[in-house]
């Protein structure tokens, strides 16, 4: 069985699971696939025998771990290209859906990683080796950055301006900002700025001072 | 019964406790944690209840000890009931931490305290939409005035309901908890903490971990992030219910002097002059009379009693230990504590941490290393305790290694004693000047030497307030137990091996040992030695032995101007006292505390041979 029909049924019944909460029937698969259903169970017995697949008493067909693992990386990099084609290439939806199905089989693992890493924050990557270990805990594809980059951040303006929080970088993802209301969508006044860049914000009637490598890492945008 | 209060630092919890405690207060290190916690027992209606006063959080999902401690109380201690405690004035962010509490489904009631403040600003509380909102009993309190606190514990008692009310989460994160209950069997609260890379469970972390992988993924944000959103947007609404705010009058705000470069900067030295030379010169009268009491009062009727003289020498080496603390800890610790503590109370300490950001960001540490500098000025041994509130291990090595510098009080009492009476002033204020220099490298060369990230300071300054003259007190009282309790014991029992040491004459061959040092490298008298060693046990005790020693008060007769300032200094910075080294052993380990041992004794001898050089 070639390759990419073996992750077109592992990710037709992923998908099918997922949207009705209950695993397909060959029959199914069959009308999903545009395969009939003789072939269709030719190949099911061939996936049951590499450990993708089993079928349950009722006829269902339920995925192994393995099959699962298989299915999910293939609906990622279905996900990715099809981003990929319609936000950044200007393709429509359904065409840039159609032809994802078609290099989903073919891309490798590496490019699809860089294309996601692409697409969450589109610069340059440099390449591997010099990237920063992604931390867990901070969001992804931020932790390169070091500056607000095009944005705005806190240092970028005066005491009395009222700002929007947009986002807040690596190093300044501390959990005690956070906590102290310093979160995406929040309204800050900076109370006070001395030269050498300290800082003083209001944030839900409380004043929190900050050290200014805190400070650059809050992305803001000022309230017109 | 146990009942536990819980909130935001200065919400008022303290103020609440000691109201409703009075005496019978004890205080005890929570199990496993460095934080000590107050507890009182009341009596209600023929009931012992145990009151426990929590530190102060901002939210129960962090990593800093006060988080992990509250959480281990709430989760393992089981308090038959919660007072939370919400800050009237800043409502929305209280009520973060309480949609936390919430999570816990502990019986509670909430007091929103600060009520007074709140009308003042033209804040209206509706606290009744707020016990329907969270289904529990809400209590408007203002703990100064006194203002319903008596009704406090009858509600607790009688009242207590566990809240009903849920945070609602964005629908992956809902959809990661529902998963994470079904495939590990954990409840919500674990599963969140879960999500955030927290919790004890580690099987529970990983699983967990994979989820909020794609979590973050889609969302472009960490799953804290995400939570964190969830709950401020969640307390927001609830505020925007029960908070009605009339226009506020416009009010002078102190601010807008002490947290400018200028005047703030100026006022801030002012500040903490003014607090040293105070502590300096109350300390040094009540001290006299300390001493003076002692050796008219207390040493007269002991030699008298005419005991063999190995038990003479041992009750003498106790007394003596004794006043030596009594001297040092009344007099100069607890005067600078009261200060210190009344400075805490108004809420100044964190606008000096702001000024002080930048300044001590060039030493390799951030703004709110500035509070254990200043109380090394007091103490060294607070000074090392108070290093829990810098966060990373790096800071608080570089700070450790400062604060052994810093001129302590008792350092302050062998400067004046020695150099200021017989060298001149001139003479005593370079010595401050050649420490402080010593502070700047020291830092300059620990900030490229310590291995870790330096992170900055985010620290809420909260509004600054007249401050309670009791709790002021309380407070010092409770510093100052905490500094006899290390200090005391060791004191005794150094000064006992002293005097024994002196009594079988060790003391006479280790001067004769190390003679060369003293006599030939730093130009001293011999029994110099025996004197600075015994500034290792109090370093005013120094300057008292060398009197001793050389039969006179009069040093100025039996030495010379440098060797006098040669002394000073070499008992200055050398060896931090029994009493820091072993404080930071117990917070640093002992890597720490043999490393910054050896530090001094070298920076000590190094500048002694330096000087005694230099001014031959
Ligand atoms: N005006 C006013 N001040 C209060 C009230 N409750 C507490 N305070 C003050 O707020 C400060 C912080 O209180 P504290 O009990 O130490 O807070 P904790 O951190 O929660 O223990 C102290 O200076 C108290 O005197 C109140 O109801 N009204
Ligand atoms: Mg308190």
């Amino acid at each position: 069985m070639r390759t990419s029909l073996r992750e077109d049924y592992l990710e037709a019944i992923l998908i099918h699971t997922g949207r009705y909460s209950h695993p397909p029937t060959a029959q199914d698969l069959s009308e999903v696939l545009h395969i009939d259903k003789g072939e269709v169970s030719a190949h099911l017995r061939e996936l049951a025998d590499r450990g993708d697949l089993r079928l349950s008493d009722d006829g269902r067909i339920v995925l192994t771990d393995q099959g699962t693992t298989t299915g999910k990386q293939i609906i990622k990099k279905h996900e990715t290209l099809q981003s990929f084609l319609s936000e950044i290439l200007g393709m429509d939806r359904s065409s840039a859906s159609d032809e994802a199905c078609r290099i989903e089989h073919a891309v490798s693992d590496e490019t699809i990683d860089r294309l996601g890493d692409y697409l969450r924050s589109p610069v340059i990557q440099p390449p591997a080796g010099d990237r920063a270990k992604p931390v867990h805990s901070c969001p992804r594809g931020h932790q390169g950055h070091t500056s607000c980059g095009y944005a705005r951040s806190l240092m970028d303006y005066e005491e009395g301006q009222r700002l929007i929080v947009r986002d807040i970088l690596g190093r300044g993802c501390s959990k005690r900002l956070l906590d102290l209301g310093v979160v995406p969508g929040q309204l800050v006044v900076i109370k006070r700025k001395l030269r050498n860049g300290s800082i003083v914000v209001q944030v839900k009637d409380c004043a929190v001072a900050l050290s200014p490598e805190n400070a650059s890492a809050i992305c803001v945008e000022r309230i017109p | 019964m146990k009942i536990a209060l819980i909130g935001n630092p200065g919400a008022g919890k303290s103020l609440i406790f000691n109201q409703l405690t009075g005496l019978g207060v004890e205080v005890n290190k929570y199990p496993g944690s460095a934080i000590e916690l107050e507890y009182g027992n009341v009596c209600y209606k023929n009931e012992k209840i145990e009151l426990v006063d929590l530190p102060g959080i901002y939210s129960l999902d962090g990593d800093s000890e006060e988080e992990v401690l509250v959480r281990r109380f709430l989760e393992k201690d089981g308090a038959d009931s919660l007072i939370v405690v919400l800050d009237a004035t800043k409502l929305e962010r209280n009520l973060y931490l309480l949609t936390q509490i919430a999570e816990y489904s502990l019986p509670m009631v909430v007091v929103v305290n600060m009520i007074d403040i709140a009308e003042s600003q033209g804040l209206i509380i509706d606290t009744a939409r707020l016990a329907t909102i969270f289904g529990t009993e809400v209590l408007p309190t203002a703990a100064v005035l006194g203002k319903n606190i008596d009704r406090i514990l009858p509600l607790a008692l009688s009242s207590s309901q566990s809240p009903v009310l849920g945070v609602p989460y964005d629908h992956h994160i809902e959809a990661a908890l529902r998963s994470l209950e079904k495939t590990m069997g954990t409840p919500r609260r674990k599963n969140l903490l879960a999500l955030q890379g927290t919790g004890d469970d580690a099987a529970l972390r990983d699983s967990a971990g994979s989820i909020a992988t794609e979590i973050e993924q889609r969302h472009q944000m960490s799953v804290g992030q995400i939570i964190a959103t969830n709950r401020h947007n969640f307390a927001r609404s609830v505020a925007a219910e029960v908070v009605k705010q009339s226009p506020e009058k416009k009010r002078f705000d102190l601010d807008s002097i002490l947290t400018r470069a200028f005047p703030g900067i100026p006022i801030l030295f002012l500040i903490l002059f003014s607090l040293l030379l105070s502590v300096f010169v109350i300390g040094s009268w009540m001290e006299s009379r300390i001493v003076g009491g002692f050796t008219e009062f207390i040493l007269p009727p002991f030699a008298a009693l005419g005991l063999h003289p190995l038990a003479e020498r041992i009750g003498y080496s106790v007394l003596v230990a004794m006043e030596a603390g009594l001297g040092i800890a009344f007099p100069f610790v607890f005067t600078f504590y009261l200060g210190l503590s009344f400075l805490e109370d108004t809420g100044y300490m964190t606008r000096a941490a702001f000024l002080a950001d930048r300044s001590m960001h060039r030493l390799g540490l951030h703004g709110e290393a500035i509070i254990p500098m200043v109380i090394g000025f007091g103490c060294a041994v607070p000074a090392v305790m108070s290093l829990r509130i810098l966060k990373t291990r790096r800071e608080q090595t570089i700070a450790a290694f400062l604060i052994i510098l810093v001129p302590c009080s008792a350092r302050t009492v062998v400067v004046a004693g020695i150099v200021a009476a017989f060298v001149g002033i001139i003479w005593a204020f370079s010595i401050y000047l050649i420490i402080f220099i010593l502070i700047i490298i020291t830092a300059i060369v620990m900030s490229r030497l310590t291995p870790g990230e330096q992170f900055g300071m985010i620290v809420e300054m909260p509004s600054l307030r007249k401050p309670r003259i009791q709790l002021v007190i309380r407070k010092s009282w409770l510093r100052i137990k905490e500094f006899l309790f290390i200090a005391m014991p060791l004191l005794i029992v150094t000064s006992v091996f002293l005097g024994l040491f002196q009594y079988f004459g060790v003391i006479d061959i280790f001067q004769s040992l190390v003679a060369p040092i003293t006599v030939s490298l730093l130009g001293l008298p011999e029994y110099a030695s025996t004197a600075l060693l015994f500034g290792i046990f109090r370093k005013e005790l120094a300057f008292e032995t060398l009197a001793v020693l050389s039969g006179t008060a009069d040093l100025g007769s039996v030495m010379t101007g440098v060797q006098l300032y040669t002394f000073a200094i070499v008992s200055i910075l050398f060896i931090p006292c029994i009493s820091t080294v072993a404080v930071l052993y117990k917070q640093l380990g002992a890597k720490i505390a043999i490393l910054t041992s050896a530090y001094s004794l070298f920076l000590g001898m190094l500048i002694g041979v330096l000087i005694s050089l230099l001014m031959k």
